[in-house]
């Protein structure tokens, strides 16, 4: 297939518009699972931040305030002097560079410690603090235990919770990282997801071309177990059989339409340019002139019956149902067919229930069952039979059955006598347009049942079988006013 | 008579025209349905023919229908290209009195343009019926020509019948289908002809003077004149 070709006659407004809808709902999507994926870390990290936070800070004033108790006790065995050598001595160790100390006289003046002087901003009271404090040159947050000593004595444990910040700033880079690598991925799930989906869908958008430019043949690749989009192709696949079905049965009829109408016609146009060239006698003009209407009438009355069949086949006439007697109807026909009968040497006959209810439209069951007989008449031989029946089935059904002693139909042709135009070999030369017996299928149709073809051993029997009308008949044969018949009521429609 | 045709196509209008007149009758035209709802109703017609789609806003059922108001009785034959059964009934509800499908023949036309006429004319509860010496007694339904009893299939009785309500007019094959067979489609056969001529064969054959002759191009006539 031809891609240019194919992206020239493809969808020429449609396209561009599908494919930026597309673009915008493979981004939503994507979009949408990033935030999600966001919101899901998030949900995952406040939890496990707020534990973090609670437990440190609650371990780590319980870890100040057993260090300060442990350090006064010392304080209370043996004195100021002992504390402030432990606390120096501490100090000078440098372990937990983190601790700070601070062991003050009443006055608040430094004894011992790693903090030079008395914070300002620790209240006299003692408790539990956390400021911010000025340390070494740097401003830094602190949690600090503050015990006040017998005599006055001030002692400050506490920890430069500064030392852990760049822990949490690790954690938040951590989370940070997630979220980007979530997004990235994310993002290029979206674009490869999209960049799939698109190769597909332009894969349906080249077949639909490829039909567009007039080869039905083509079909969406399709697996018999797959995915959604599978599906969808398969679903489409049924769709374009179902097209290409009714395309070739167009195709067959505009072929067969032109062949039966091109031929009267080039019968007409011979007849008419050989009048023009040879201007033979008058008569014999007359003769020709003559003739070529009925040609003219040929072709007119092809075009009625494929009119009748595509009024009949968009089941308007449903509309003008009445009830009608099916047996009266067949009467009338093979009433007016036994003169064709008598002179083919063919016996006509008709079995009839006394009434035959049904509803329907007269005048298409009248054509319905003159063409079945007209068809009987011109395949049975001379010395055959032709029964038309009506009769009450057991059901309670009314059955309609027009049988003859012809050649029949072979059993694989008996679905094609019923297409448009179709001929079988047996009728060749036989006069007819192919369209009878469509015409009688589409009948049955629309009163909702079926145009049946048996063997009748030998012979065709064509049967179909009708739901019986319970009401009463009101007007029997006839829903076509006469003329005249509703003369002056004007009926304004 | 005196016809009026309400039509907008040129070459029916000219074939339907110069067949009036040929046939001797003499015929006024109008394009339009305005011109012709004009002329309808100011004029006195034996028929009109009226064309079912017509430019302008008025077409022919609407002119029917107005006619039909203000009282006019005039017998009204609608030509239509449309041919469903539907819109036949919805033509002769409006108050045509008859269609006729285009394309026509002319002898169909004139065929059914008479047969309107006269029978707004006669049209009455007759209880027999005479053509020449062909008589036809409608309540013990018997037929005799001259002093001889003719025996009729019921059917053949009933064509006849028609033909003899229509005497020296033209009748039509279609005609004959759609008021003896009440058959309003073309069976594509010629089996009307058939069954002309068994009829012919019984109320003919052992007489001088035929009654019912053939029509070249257009159908039949019982006739009592040669």
């Amino acid at each position: 297939m031809n891609e240019q070709g194919a992206a020239r006659v493809s969808l020429p407004e449609a396209g561009p518009r599908h494919l930026r809808a597309l673009r915008s709902s493979a981004l939503k999507l994507s979009v949408g699972y990033i935030g999600l994926g966001l919101l899901a870390l998030v949900l995952f990290a406040a939890p496990l931040w707020y534990a973090w936070r609670v437990t440190i800070e609650d371990s780590r004033m319980a870890i100040l305030q057993a260090d300060a108790q442990r350090l006064a006790q010392v304080f209370r065995r043996e004195g100021p002097r002992a504390l402030a050598g432990l606390l120096s001595e501490r100090v000078g160790l440098q372990i937990a560079n983190e601790r700070l100390l601070l062991f003050a006289d009443p006055q608040l003046k430094p004894l011992a410690g790693n903090i030079d002087r008395w914070p300002a901003q620790v209240p006299l009271t003692p408790g539990f603090n956390t400021l911010r404090l000025q340390l070494d040159g740097h401003e830094t947050e602190v949690a600090l235990v503050h015990l006040l000593l017998p005599g006055g004595y001030h002692l400050l444990v506490g920890r430069d919770t500064g030392f852990y910040v760049p822990l949490e700033r690790r954690f938040w880079y951590a989370l940070l990282g997630a979220a980007v690598i979530l997004s990235t991925f994310g993002a290029l799930g979206g674009i490869l997801i999209r960049r799939a989906l698109m190769a597909r869908i332009h894969l349906v958008r080249q077949t639909v071309s490829a039909i567009m430019l007039g080869d039905l043949t083509h079909r969406l690749p399709a697996e018999p177990e797959g995915d959604e989009l599978n599906t969808l192709s398969q679903t489409i696949n049924r769709m374009l059989n179902q097209i290409e079905q009714l395309v070739h049965g167009v195709r067959n009829v505009s072929n067969a339409v032109a062949h039966d109408l091109r031929t009267p016609l080039a019968e007409l146009r011979v007849r008419l340019e050989e009048l023009s060239l040879t201007r033979p006698a008058p008569e014999h003009t007359f003769a020709e002139i003559d003739a070529a209407v009925s040609d003219v009438d040929r072709v007119i009355s092809i075009f009625n019956a494929l009119l009748r069949l595509a009024e009949i086949d968009s089941g308007m006439r449903r509309s003008g149902f009445v009830p009608v007697d099916l047996a009266e109807i067949a009467a009338a026909a093979v009433d007016f067919y036994q003169p064709a009968g008598e002179i083919k040497g063919a016996r006509l006959q008709l079995v009839r229930a006394d009434t035959a209810p049904v509803r329907g439209d007269p005048v298409l069951l009248a054509q319905a069952i003159s063409n079945l007989i007209d068809n009987a008449l011109k395949y049975t031989p001379a010395g055959g039979n032709i029964l038309v029946s009506v009769s009450r089935r057991a059901d309670q059904c009314i059955e309609l059955a027009v049988a003859d002693s012809g050649p029949g139909i072979a059993e694989g042709d008996r679905s094609k006598v019923t297409e448009r135009f179709y001929r079988g070999d047996a009728s060749r030369g036989t006069p007819g347009v192919g369209l009878g017996l469509s015409l009688v299928e589409a009948v049955a149709r629309l009163h909702g049942t079926m145009l049946e073809l048996e063997d009748n051993h030998p012979g065709l029997r064509a049967s179909m079988v009708l739901g019986q009308d319970t009401r009463p008949i009101e007007r029997p044969a006839t829903a076509v006013p006469k003329p005249g018949e509703l003369q002056h009521e004007p009926v304004y429609l | 008579m005196k016809v009026l045709l309400v039509e907008d196509n040129e070459r029916v209008t000219q074939f339907v025209l110069k067949g009036l007149t040929e046939s001797g009758h003499t015929a006024d035209h109008a394009s339009n349905g305005r011109d012709g709802m004009f002329l309808a109703a100011s004029e006195p017609y034996d028929a009109i023919v009226l064309d079912r789609m017509l430019p302008g806003d008025i077409d022919g059922l609407a002119i029917i229908e107005a006619l039909r108001k203000a009282g006019k009785r005039t017998p009204i034959l609608i030509l239509s290209a449309l041919s469903d059964v539907d819109e036949r009934i919805r033509g002769l509800r409006a108050g045509g009195d008859d269609y006729l499908t285009k394309p026509f023949a002319f002898g169909e036309l004139l065929a059914r343009l008479d047969a309107l006429t006269r029978r707004s004319q006669v049209e009455s509860v007759q209880t027999r019926l005479e053509v020449a010496d062909l008589r036809m007694d409608l309540l013990t339904r018997k037929v005799t020509r001259g002093d001889r009893d003719i025996a009729l299939q019921p059917r053949e009785f009933k064509l006849l019948e028609y033909l003899m309500r229509h005497a020296d007019q033209v009748v039509t094959r279609t005609m004959l289908l759609e008021n003896v067979w009440d058959y309003h489609f073309d069976p594509q056969t010629n089996l009307i002809d058939v069954h002309i001529s068994k009829l012919r064969q019984k109320i003919d054959a052992d007489f001088d003077r035929p009654l019912l002759r053939t029509v070249r191009n257009a159908g039949y006539t019982l006739s009592s004149h040669e």
